[in-house]
């Protein structure tokens, strides 16, 4: 009988204990949601037109508490062929002037994959609105024969620079697809900060 | 680094002063401000004895441990926290400080 009896309290000492771990698991907050108008409102912070379904949320951690996301998509053609985009709160740099943070900023991007640089493109833009600057760019890596086509947008949120980038990597005799290029600009011309940003508040 | 080069400004306004020390010589820190376009003083520690003084000097190992300290005009450390630095965090206890004097220069740092 007592024997029985433990047998029935390891029981549901067990099953408390699962019930507890069941217990244990916070709902998965998302950062986001969705307006009437089909914009994402990302943390109460930020608006913006999300890319078409096929593109896939991108969220780094970025370990100083700053704000990096955006949107992946593969390529037909295999790899390297993958099109992705972001906001940055912090672009590489330090400096609140545009020609110069360019500067440090393309010293080490995409620093890793040790790409030899060719500037296509350099304008002044309206960006979340105040001036900015676009800077496109080509890599290419002659000895893994890869090639990335890249735009980068800085703009000013206060009185710091913020980034918006977007990488397209293919083969050396892949072609790149400019539409995705277009859903980007979409994606930048549609960003909106709703609130001062924390540096704002200080 | 990088982050604290961004926030020079912030924290000139809260009358702070940020340097770096490490246990690398002169020449190295030359090349890692200029990499990273530091115009903070990076001090070269290589004998240890500051590592020592602030407890980041494990023993054996020819590197300190990651560690922001807060010093006030008083001399007395405010704020310790270990690893990677937590700007946001750095931020709003040197605006708290400033607010209650104690980074103020025209005060000694007196409240």
């Amino acid at each position: 009988m007592k024997r029985k009896a433990l047998t029935i309290l390891s029981f549901l000492l067990l099953a408390a204990w699962l019930a507890g771990c069941a217990t244990m698991e916070p709902p998965k907050k998302v950062p986001y949601r969705l307006s009437p108008q089909g914009t994402v409102i990302w943390e109460d912070e930020f608006e913006f037109m999300p890319p078409p379904p096929d593109w896939k949320l991108l969220r780094v951690e970025v370990g100083e508490n700053d704000i990096n996301f955006g949107f992946m998509k593969s390529d037909p053609g295999g790899y390297p062929s993958v099109t992705s985009f972001a906001y940055d709160e912090e672009p590489f740099g330090c400096t609140t002037k545009f020609e110069q943070r360019e500067k440090e900023f393309f010293k080490r991007f995409l620093f890793n994959a040790i790409l030899q640089f060719q500037i296509l493109e350099r304008k002044k833009v309206q960006v979340v609105g105040g001036e900015g600057l676009a800077v496109t760019v080509e890599g290419k890596d002659p000895v893994k024969k890869e090639k990335v086509r890249a735009t980068v947008i800085f703009g000013k949120r206060g009185e710091r620079i913020v980034g918006f980038y977007i990488t397209q990597w293919r083969p050396m005799d892949g072609s790149y697809d400019l539409s995705a290029f277009e859903i980007f600009d979409k994606f930048v011309n549609s960003f909106k900060f709703l609130k001062k940003s924390f540096y704002e508040t200080l | 680094m990088e982050g604290h080069q961004r926030n020079l400004y912030l924290y000139e306004r809260f009358n702070a002063r940020v340097l770096g020390v490490s246990r690398d010589d002169i020449i190295t820190l030359k090349y890692f401000a200029k990499s990273l376009d530091l115009t903070f003083p990076l001090l070269s520690n290589v004998t240890a004895f500051l590592g020592v003084s602030m407890d980041v000097q494990p023993e054996g190992r020819p590197i300190f441990g990651r560690r922001t300290v807060i010093i006030d005009k008083t001399g007395i450390i405010r704020y310790v926290r270990d690893g990677s630095p937590d700007y946001k965090d750095i931020l709003l206890f040197l605006k708290k400080m400033n607010q209650e004097g104690r980074l103020d220069p025209t005060t000694g740092g007196k409240p």
